[in-house]
């Protein structure tokens, strides 16, 4: 095994292992889900100028735990 | 909305590329087509920006079922940075400007075709990423990093 995949924890490198193992249409279909996201979800169309003012909106509008603000 | 499909981003290649639209996929949904094993909720798509891409992409869209007002096409054929479409079959985030990559041509110089699907070096993904410096990116990173060195040496050595 090389070094670099040395360094790859080992619960890590059997889940790549496995997803390589895995035709496309398969993992495509085990990686999206669709879970509700509170006001992320509640427009159906939004545009920002610039990513900073996505950014923003995002800090500023959404429940901190969605995991959007900037650390 | 159900959740994104396979069939669905077979729509997107086989009618973005109908239409000529210059574009990669980008984020999570990008390094998933890479092989990461990971969770997603909709698509992420890095598009060239230029008058003529904005044009044909709205023409896309529409023909993928996305009901865009005159107004909403304007939007994404000016210059956003980020739009978010939930008016369509499926959920879609359009980039013209991802945090971390300059510039799309770039982006295009190093992206990888998998199965078709034009996607983003996992390098672009990574540094765009850690660019936009989120709470759920910080998570993410360092299973996405070593992703990458399993990546690179299965391209490398596929027999590894």
């Amino acid at each position: 095994m090389s070094e670099k995949k040395n360094n790859i924890p080992r619960e890590w490198l059997d889940e790549f292992d496995a997803a390589a193992r895995r035709p496309l249409e398969q993992r495509l279909r085990y990686a999206f889900i669709k879970t509700y996201k509170p006001v992320l979800d509640d427009a159906r169309f939004r545009a920002f100028d610039t990513m900073e003012d996505y950014r923003r909106w995002c800090e500023e509008n959404l429940p901190r735990w969605l995991g959007y603000a900037r650390v | 909305m159900p959740a994104f499909e396979y069939r669905q981003a077979e729509e997107i290649r086989s009618v973005l590329q109908r239409h000529g639209v210059r574009y990669l996929f980008i984020g999570k949904s990008g390094a998933i087509l890479l092989g990461f094993p990971d969770t997603t909720q909709d698509a992420d798509l890095f598009v060239d920006r230029s008058p003529g891409n904005g044009r044909a992409l709205v023409g896309a869209l529409r023909e993928l079922g996305f009901d865009l007002t005159e107004q909403q096409a304007r939007e994404i054929e000016s210059d956003k940075d980020f739009v978010q479409l939930k008016n369509g079959p499926f959920d879609l985030d359009l980039v013209f400007a991802p945090d971390g990559i300059e510039r799309f041509e770039d982006a295009w110089q190093r992206h990888v075709n998998v199965a078709g699907f034009p996607v983003c070096h996992i390098d672009d993904i990574i540094a765009s990423k850690q660019a936009a410096g989120r709470e759920r990116d910080r998570e993410s990173l360092p299973r996405l990093r070593a992703f990458r060195d399993y990546w690179l040496q299965q391209r490398k050595d596929p027999e590894s």
